[in-house]
């Protein structure tokens, strides 16, 4: 597979006052994307993934490293490399006054389109993303969610080989959200459209990304494949099943999906790959055994639990 | 460099100013109203004081020159501003663009705006003041403006080099940078009233061998001996250095996350 990303050593740090010390962001970050692949980084606020992410995307220059971009220099040859990148980030912001066919024509001609070829690819995002409709409405009378639509059409419209996605997802509500993530791996799967996700929300990696990485107070600490870590660090969902009296006699960590368990006196604790998946079976074996379960509690993995993980 | 694309580019920035413009109510009134505000202050003010016409149309050369500068800059002072007030800079830098396309595009929206305010200004004068503005010919109305227009570019360039540097907060300096280097290039009296520091600053700023070269025509003493020579020569010398601080602007700004800031 070709690589598309290849960062090495990536280091930077900003100043929060004019003279203030510098505080570091990003320390010595290392990352290898092959491409056609969705991969993904994740962490909590202030982790630096915005910051690398607009390293590679040519908006902020590294202080030390070097990062490779379908396999022009960041730095360097960034200009060039603009042509075949695009970025759509959390909370799409763009020119007020303008309608969104305005917004998506003014940066198309940006990318150096213009004419038929221009007019044919507005339309063609524009009924893509569902957005004909509000072609002619000014950007600040957009919903939320058409902004955010928006915000990923004006990322494909130089039909880039490269998408950067940072945290395209916060801030629409769920049906909005599962729409876009629908979107993402569409283009993903038919035009073989590199992309790199940041996000915090874990779930959604899981559904997108092949591989993801985990990023925290500017160190890389783990990457692969989301089961593959979980599976590695025993990190799953909670599902926790209370017992009026003993709990059932099972053989827990044979049940389908435990990464792992606990017994006490009335109480089990699991940990599970995907409850939403395991839980109607593991109801099912416990039923079997005639023991009747008075609570059942739910509880996603969260990205604390694992980032204290992979730090201990 | 591929010309089609680059004009795209330049065209798309120019359309946007454009729209921009015809949509804001305010824009249409700053570039109708206070020039009229000002050519019926002045132009009353020189019939009070009983001016004879020459001194009147060297006041109204003056305020119509002063007008067609502030508007014309105003576009590209913007330029980056808008991109400030969307929080889309980063949108627009992550496009394959370069200075000069944001630099020609809006500033072509600037020239056609500044045009007609010094068209207005002009007929205005004429209409009410006994201003000839057709007396320098159309040679040496097309070197005035060609001249105005420079130190249009220079100013707003420079603004944008504010802009890049502190965002919103450069907004003041579109009006207050433009002001005072009017004040200082002579432009309701000649320069040789000024105080003797301010007369050699007077000296560097290339309006001031425009004005000079545009008064001459009305029967005032030229003060240099080569103003086209002196104003044109002094305006790429400054458009080259707007041009390299505007350039490194951005550079420290890439460096220290400013494009990014600007955007949130």
């Amino acid at each position: 597979m070709q690589t598309a990303i290849l960062a090495q050593g990536i280091v930077k740090s900003f100043r929060e006052r004019l003279w203030g010390p510098l505080k570091p962001v990003l320390r010595e970050v290392d990352l290898e994307v092959g491409a056609g692949a969705i991969f993904g980084i994740l962490g909590p606020n202030g982790a630096g993934k915005t910051t690398f992410i607009s390293i590679l995307a040519g908006l902020l220059l590294p202080d030390a490293g070097q990062a490779q971009v379908l396999g022009l220099d960041v730095v360097r040859q960034a200009t060039l490399l603009r042509e075949r990148i695009n970025l759509a980030a959390s909370g799409a912001h763009f020119l007020w006054c303008l309608t969104a066919e305005e917004n998506l024509r003014f940066y198309g001609r940006l990318y150096g389109l213009g004419g038929r070829t221009l007019a044919a690819r507005i339309e063609e995002l524009l009924e893509l993303f569902d957005l004909t409709s509000h072609r002619r409405v000014t950007f600040e009378r957009l919903s939320t969610g058409l902004k955010q639509r928006l915000g990923l059409a004006k990322a494909l419209i130089n039909t880039p080989e490269l998408l950067f996605l940072d945290e395209p997802t916060t801030g629409l509500d769920p049906e909005m959200a599962q729409h876009l993530r629908e979107e993402i791996l569409r283009l993903n799967r038919q035009t073989g459209l590199t992309i790199l996700l940041t996000t915090h929300n874990l779930r959604e990696a899981e559904m997108l990304c092949g591989e993801v990485a985990f990023l925290k107070e500017g160190r890389l600490l783990a990457r692969g494949g989301l089961a593959e870590l979980q599976q590695r660090l025993r990190l799953g969902d909670r599902i926790s099943l209370i017992f009026p009296d003993s709990p059932a006699p099972l053989d827990y960590g044979r049940l389908p999906g435990v990464l792992s368990f606990k017994v006490q006196p009335g109480r089990v604790d699991l940990r599970v790959d995907r409850a939403e998946v395991r839980l109607a079976p593991i109801l099912e074996a416990i039923a079997q055994t005639q023991k009747p379960v008075a609570e059942v509690h739910l509880q996603e993995v969260d990205l604390e639990e694992i980032y204290r993980e992979i730090t201990h | 460099m591929k010309l089609p694309t680059d004009l795209n580019k330049i065209w798309g920035f120019a359309v946007r100013s454009a729209l921009v413009n015809r949509r804001n109510v305010f824009a249409v009134f700053e570039m109708f109203f206070w020039p009229g505000v000002a050519i019926f202050s002045v132009g009353l003010l020189t019939r009070f004081l009983q001016l004879d016409v020459a001194t009147v149309t060297f006041i109204l050369i003056g305020a119509v020159s002063m007008n067609t500068i502030q508007i014309a800059q105003l576009d590209l002072s913007y330029a980056l501003l808008y991109s400030v007030w969307a929080k889309s800079l980063k949108h627009e830098f992550m496009a394959p663009i370069r200075l000069s396309h944001i630099l020609l595009g809006s500033g072509l929206v600037g020239l056609v705006r500044g045009l007609l305010v010094f068209v207005l200004m002009g007929f205005l004068s004429t209409w009410l003041f006994d201003m000839e503005l057709g007396r320098p010919g159309v040679a040496g109305l097309i070197l005035f403006l060609l001249g105005i227009f420079l130190n249009a570019f220079i100013i707003g360039a420079l603004v944008l080099a504010l802009v890049l540097r502190f965002g919103q907060r450069a907004e003041v300096a579109a009006w207050a940078f433009s002001y005072l280097i009017l004040l200082l290039c002579g432009l309701y009296y000649p320069v040789s009233v000024l105080p003797p520091g301010a007369r050699q600053l007077a000296q560097l700023i290339p309006l001031t061998y425009f004005l000079d070269y545009f008064r001459h025509f009305y029967g005032f003493p030229l003060a240099s001996a080569h103003p086209l020579l002196y104003g044109f020569l002094q305006s790429v010398i400054y458009i080259f250095i707007s041009y390299a601080l505007l350039y490194q602007t951005l550079k420290n700004a890439l460096k220290r996350g400013t494009l990014l800031r600007l955007s949130e």
